[in-house]
């Protein structure tokens, strides 16, 4: 009631409504694939909400506190304001250590659900044309969160997260001629400098978040101009969107998903330990532990700085130092791949159409070979990071380890991104319709070397002028017009969702989806489908058989009651207990 | 393949049919640097029948250590490495082993608590001395916290948990270890570890470090939940990869699924 007065009064001075109801009927298409970028978002939301109450008590400083409270080993120690800060917000403040591991459980989950997202948007060609920008922005937006992730993992000053930003520090100090002036123009002096926890602090939870929500701001406005990508299937062409509308349908499941997100996270955050930095201690320059790794999203980082020989010369005079290719070249390399990929692509295939329709990741066996291939390299790296663990619950060398990681590196990407290639092309010209329908004689052929496919996937926007089974039907629904298309062939209906003001519309909306469709004007709206006669059946012999079991068993629960009641009567349980596991021995 | 002197084995140790005969482990790596053994040794240590300590001495050691504690092509000199280095061997059940091994893993002791005392007096009859069985009291955490940071967390991990070292060595996990076995560890150095004689920690430095290595032990100490084995990031990395691809693709799966219908 008064939602509604507030509606009316917001609408009668903004005039809402029009803008509001055309939002709520955007569509966007029903795949799951399509939410992992949700998931993404929903963890950044989760970021937010629980950074903020962090900032309450973190103290970004580094100058000495002395830490008082009830995490004994450090009670009366002298340590950073940071680290005492930290530990307090993990041992005194109420709720504090439940929000800190929420807080980096999130950011773990955020990167993931980038790259799956990153990896979905790859594999089926989303980033072409007209969705480059999106794409940029969308890779920007990965190296911000591993900035961000980094630094605050960095920021709580403890000794194992001391120990990965002097490697950063060292990384950045092994690029030539500008290495040493950047490290110290970064940090304001050396190494540990006291400028460089507060300088992460702003950059943690100001500079680079406010760029965050500007460009996933960007990035989902974009979306909605340029509509949703979707997959091809009967009825969905290059120029409509199948699907539900943002009003009720996709909104509630999306819902749904920030609920479970929310949930999963803070279950995480409950019950599984993460960065225990009171045990790790207080960084000091003198100290170090073992084992050390970053979190797994910069883990490649370091699992390179391993594997890589300790090779240095001179160009010119200047060193270059050992680092500076696994740190910073590698890096710099797979950025810049990721940010050209669509522009090398449109190059290689000379493809300058736009696409609204998706690939099946089959229809371009070099991308996936590629993307699999690049996919391994990078996990070897991150479980390379791993080896010291690694080798102690293995009980093997680490030295040993490192070799086969050496050769792991390069060979096993080689091996998953050829497979991975043979597959697809096995699955693009057999008629397989998944993974597990290949047989072996399509994959004997896919080894064999190309042939032009002999097949194209024909154009949906021109399809046959009288498809039989296909229909346009309108009908006016007040004083408004609908229409919907018909399938009989595939028992397949779709509704538009936006209505029409005059016939002439309908049919004009209708020709630009569905061009060379008979139309036809139904006297209504049609009464919802009754369930499929399988359905049906199967819910009514659901319901009988559900019923019958209930009976069954309160049958059989009586059944025993009443006997136990007679052996009970009978004589002694002893007795009675003796000979039950004889069976029916007569006694 | 069983010895014939095997048979003659009490039966409350029929493993000891492997041991007995076979090589001992490198674990004790410093001894193996102890002076040469005296070749004369001296009456005093002549065994007496009948004693405990120098049977099991000479069923389960003397091959690899030599009747005398002399050493041999199999195992390190016993002479002079003192009491705390044989009951830090025997109790944590690094000694005696079946085979040559680098690194002897620690598991439930072979002996009972009488007879490796029994043992370590009967080594000790060797001569040379060396570090006694240190007693533990209670110390200061903080104190304790600060000297662990400094001196044990490069290898045996800040979180305690262990760690990998060069050559196939590990640094193990201290969490089973008793007060005084880790007193012990500080002032021998078993393996790769250097001593700390009471020149470098005092007493009352040990007791402040092994009443943080108890510390490190309790439960008390994770409450955030599951530790994860205190493994560190990469763990915790492997945690979030399963929650993401099981419980959150999943119900994004789950809901197209829906969409769907």
């Amino acid at each position: 009631m008064i939602m509604d007065r507030l509606a009316r009064a917001l609408d009668d001075r903004l005039r809402l409504s029009p803008v509001t109801r055309r939002a709520l009927a955007k569509v966007f298409p029903d795949h799951w694939s399509f939410m992992l970028g949700e998931l993404a978002l929903y963890s950044f939301v989760a970021l937010i909400l629980t950074g903020v109450y962090l900032t309450f008590f973190f103290d970004a400083s580094s100058a000495d506190r002395v830490y008082q409270g009830s995490y004994a080993p450090l009670d009366g120690s002298t340590t950073s304001a940071a680290y005492a800060s930290v530990v307090r917000l993990s041992w005194d403040v109420r709720a504090g250590l439940l929000i800190r591991q929420t807080h980096h459980w999130a950011s773990l989950v955020f990167l993931a659900a980038i790259v799956l997202h990153l990896a979905r948007i790859f594999f089926t060609g989303a980033f072409r044309k007209p969705r480059e920008l999106n794409w940029l922005i969308g890779v920007t937006m990965l190296t911000l969160a591993l900035a961000n992730g980094f630094t605050g993992y960095s920021m709580p000053d403890d000794l194992l997260s001391g120990l990965g930003l002097r490697i950063i520090t060292s990384v950045v100090e092994s690029i030539p001629l500008v290495g040493t002036w950047l490290a110290a123009l970064a940090l304001g002096g050396e190494f540990p400098s006291d400028a460089m926890i507060p300088r992460m602090f702003v950059t943690h939870v100001l500079l680079v978040p406010a760029v965050l929500v500007a460009l996933i701001s960007l990035h989902l406005g974009i979306l909605v101009r340029q509509k949703h990508t979707q997959f091809p299937g009967p009825g969905r062409t290059e120029h409509n969107v199948v699907g539900s509308r943002l009003w009720p349908s996709y909104t509630l499941r999306s819902l749904a998903l920030f609920a479970w997100v929310l949930a999963v996270l803070f279950a995480l955050g409950g019950l599984a330990q993460i960065n225990p930095v009171w045990l790790y201690g207080p960084f000091e320059p003198a100290q170090s532990t073992s084992p050390a790794q970053p979190d797994w999203y910069v883990a490649w980082g370091d699992g390179a700085l391993r594997l890589f020989p300790p090779w240095e010369f001179r160009i010119g005079g200047y060193l270059v130092p050992a680092p500076f290719f696994p740190g910073v070249v590698l890096g710099g390399l797979a950025f810049l791949a990721l940010y050209l990929w669509p522009f090398a692509e449109r190059l290689r295939t000379r493809d300058r159409r736009q696409h609204h329709l998706l690939d099946r990741p089959r229809d371009h066996p070099v991308r996936i070979g590629v993307g699999v291939a690049a996919l391994t390299f990078f996990a070897v790296l991150v479980v390379a990071a791993g080896d010291d663990v690694l080798a102690r619950l293995l009980g093997v060398p680490v030295y040993d380890l490192l070799y086969l990681f050496r050769i792991l590196v390069l060979a096993l990407p080689i091996l998953t991104g050829a497979v991975a290639f043979l597959t697809a092309r096995a699955l693009r010209r057999g008629e397989a319709a998944s993974l597990g329908d290949l047989t072996r004689a399509d994959l004997r052929r896919a080894g064999r070397p190309s042939r032009r496919p002999s097949r194209r996937d024909d154009e949906p926007e021109t399809p046959a002028p009288d498809r039989p089974g296909e229909r346009i039907e309108l009908w006016p629904e007040g004083e408004v017009w609908r229409w919907r298309y018909r399938d009989e062939a595939r028992r397949l209906v779709l509704t538009a969702n936006r209505v029409a003001v005059s016939e002439e519309e309908a049919v004009e909306a209708a020709r630009l989806a569905y061009p060379g469709v008979d139309r036809v004007v139904v006297p209504g709206p049609p009464a919802p489908s009754p369930p499929g006669p399988v359905r049906a059946a199967l819910r009514r012999w659901g319901r009988a058989a559900a019923a019958g079991s209930l009976l069954v068993a309160a049958l059989v629960e009586r059944r025993r009651d009443r006997r136990r009641q007679r052996d009970g009567d009978e004589g002694d349980p002893r007795e009675k207990a003796d000979a039950a596991p004889r069976g029916g021995e007569p006694r | 393949m069983r010895r014939p002197r095997a048979v003659t084995l009490p039966a409350l140790y029929p493993r000891r049919a492997l041991v007995v005969g076979s090589v001992l482990a490198l674990a004790l790596g410093p001894v193996a640097l102890a002076p040469a053994p005296d070749p004369t040794p001296t009456p005093s240590a002549t065994t007496p029948a009948g004693d405990r300590g120098a049977q099991l001495y000479l069923e389960q050691c003397a091959s690899c250590h030599g009747v005398r504690g002399q050493g041999s092509q199999q195992g390190p000199s016993l002479v002079g490495v003192g009491p705390a280095a044989v009951d830090f061997q025997l109790s944590t059940g690094r000694m005696p082993v079946s085979r040559e091994v680098s690194q002897a893993r620690r598991r439930e002791p072979v002996f009972s608590a009488d007879d490796i005392s029994a043992l370590v007096d009967h080594v000790a009859s060797f001569g040379g001395g060396g570090p006694r069985i240190p007693r533990v009291a209670s110390g200061d955490v903080v104190s304790g916290r600060d000297l662990f940071a400094a001196n044990c967390a490069p290898c045996h991990g800040a979180a305690g948990s262990g760690a990998v070292l060069t050559n196939g060595w590990s640094a193990p996990p201290l969490y089973d270890a008793s007060a005084t076995q880790v007193a012990e560890a500080v002032r021998v150095g078993p393996g790769l570890m250097p001593a700390f004689p009471g020149q470098v920690l005092t007493d009352q430095q040990v007791d402040d470090l092994t009443s943080y290595v108890r510390r490190l032990r309790t439960e008390r100490l994770d409450p955030g939940g599951n530790p994860l084995g205190r493994l560190g990031p990469l763990a915790e990395g492997l945690l979030a990869w399963l929650a993401v691809l099981v419980l959150l693709v999943a119900g994004v799966r789950w809901l197209g699924r829906r969409a769907a219908e």
